[in-house]
């Protein structure tokens, strides 16, 4: 322990391929990706009419989520069109998060001099992570607002003259609007990534013992985390689509 | 705000790789894992539906089926009655026409042995009688020789 606590807030870069950065961060994506692509093949193609164990409980979680889901939009169709979205964000955030417990994630990796670059870096401890999943549910929730209010119905929401209430309402909403790009990025990222520095820091006092609950802690926080992000996306999509002198 | 992103690593590329990485992870899952698994789901809901469907069916047939079977013994049973009645009928009438044919056969034979008994007598009367006669006359014969 003679470079002491190395934390790095950025995912550090591995190395370059035709100048694109690949970031020990960016792997790790790629590898939750691998693992549940592979998963969704090989699960997909076994699916049997009387159900296995396994089958049973993914089973019943999808048409639990799709209940809720349907239950949140009032609309089967709307439930249909967004759960694999909603499903997906939920998905891969989770891998993400609990994989970073896994070991070798984090201790494997390269020294640079007296730096220690790890191999694998959480997906959701990178802000390019969180920031991309951030944008596509931001951009979800403002398009579905207009496709199913009409634009000028629904910029009417963020720009109203009929009165001074009104127009400070319609600025609040816009400022809450884009305040969600900065809370739903940094809120992940900041969990996350909170987490690893914890189990760190617990680690270096305390190699033994002192990490497991904070790892066990973390990983709650983990699972939680992925479905704040996946329910959020989904609320605003929600509200997104409610016409607010309906709502009332 | 440019030292803010260096702060947390944001580099456009990586930004727009994770974006890609999400498209290609939606859609694979949508088209490897949601669409099997709901269709599944919703093709073993219908089965059910069906079954249930098919089970209620079955009940009804079952009971318009017993109703049916009891129907059925009950013609069959008063049929057989009426069989055994008209055969007993038949029987009994069978019976009297034996008995009939019987006394009539009876009555016949006694007539006919009484009319060959009285014959019978009638003829050795006769013989009789014819025997008297010559017998008269052989002694009427004798006498007259001597």
């Amino acid at each position: 322990m003679s470079s002491g606590i190395h934390v790095s807030l950025k995912a550090e870069t591995l190395g370059h391929i035709l100048g694109f950065p690949i970031t020990n961060s960016l792997l790790m994506t790629w590898l939750v990706m691998v693992l549940l692509i592979a998963f969704a093949y090989f699960f997909g193609r076994s699916l049997k009419m009387i159900p296995g164990k396994l089958q049973a409980a993914i089973e019943w979680g999808f048409e639990g989520a799709y209940a809720y889901i349907a239950e949140v939009f009032e609309s089967d169709a709307l439930a249909k069109r967004f759960f694999p979205l909603i499903a997906t964000i939920f998905l891969f955030i989770l891998v993400g998060n609990e994989l970073e417990f896994f070991p070798g994630v984090g201790s494997i990796g390269f020294f640079h001099g007296t730096d220690f670059a790890p191999l694998l870096r959480a997906p959701a401890a990178d802000l390019n992570f969180t920031l991309a999943l951030t944008f596509i549910a931001f951009f979800t929730i403002e398009v579905t607002g207009i496709a199913v209010l009409g634009g000028l119905k629904y910029a009417g929401r963020f720009v109203n003259l009929k009165s001074p209430v009104g127009f400070a309402v319609g600025i609040i909403e816009i400022v809450s609007n884009l305040g969600r790009l900065v809370s739903f990025s940094f809120r992940l990222f900041g969990n996350i990534f909170a987490g690893e520095v914890m189990i760190l820091v617990a680690g270096y006092f305390l190699p033994y013992l002192l990490p497991v609950p904070l790892i066990g802690f973390e990983m709650f926080i983990g699972a939680i985390q992925a479905l704040v992000f996946a329910m959020l996306t989904m609320f605003f999509i929600k509200l997104s689509i409610t016409d607010p002198h309906e709502a009332h | 705000m440019a030292a803010l992103f260096a702060a947390f690593g944001l580099q456009l590329p990586l930004l727009i790789a994770q974006l890609v990485n999400f498209a290609i992870l939606m859609i694979a899952l949508t088209y490897l894992l949601y669409k099997p698994v709901m269709k599944t789901i919703e093709a073993r809901k219908q089965k059910v539906a069906q079954g249930v469907l098919d089970a209620e069916e079955a009940t009804k047939k079952l009971s318009t089926a017993d109703a049916e079977a009891t129907v059925t013994v009950q013609q069959a049973e008063k049929e057989a009655e009426g069989i055994v009645a008209s055969a007993r009928e038949e029987a009994g009438s069978e019976k009297m026409r034996i008995v009939k044919e019987a006394d009539a056969r009876a009555a016949s034979i006694a007539a006919d042995a009484d009319a060959r008994a009285k014959e019978t007598a009638a003829k050795s009367l006769r013989e009789s009688e014819k025997e008297i006669a010559r017998l008269a006359i052989l002694a009427a014969e004798k006498a007259m020789r001597t």
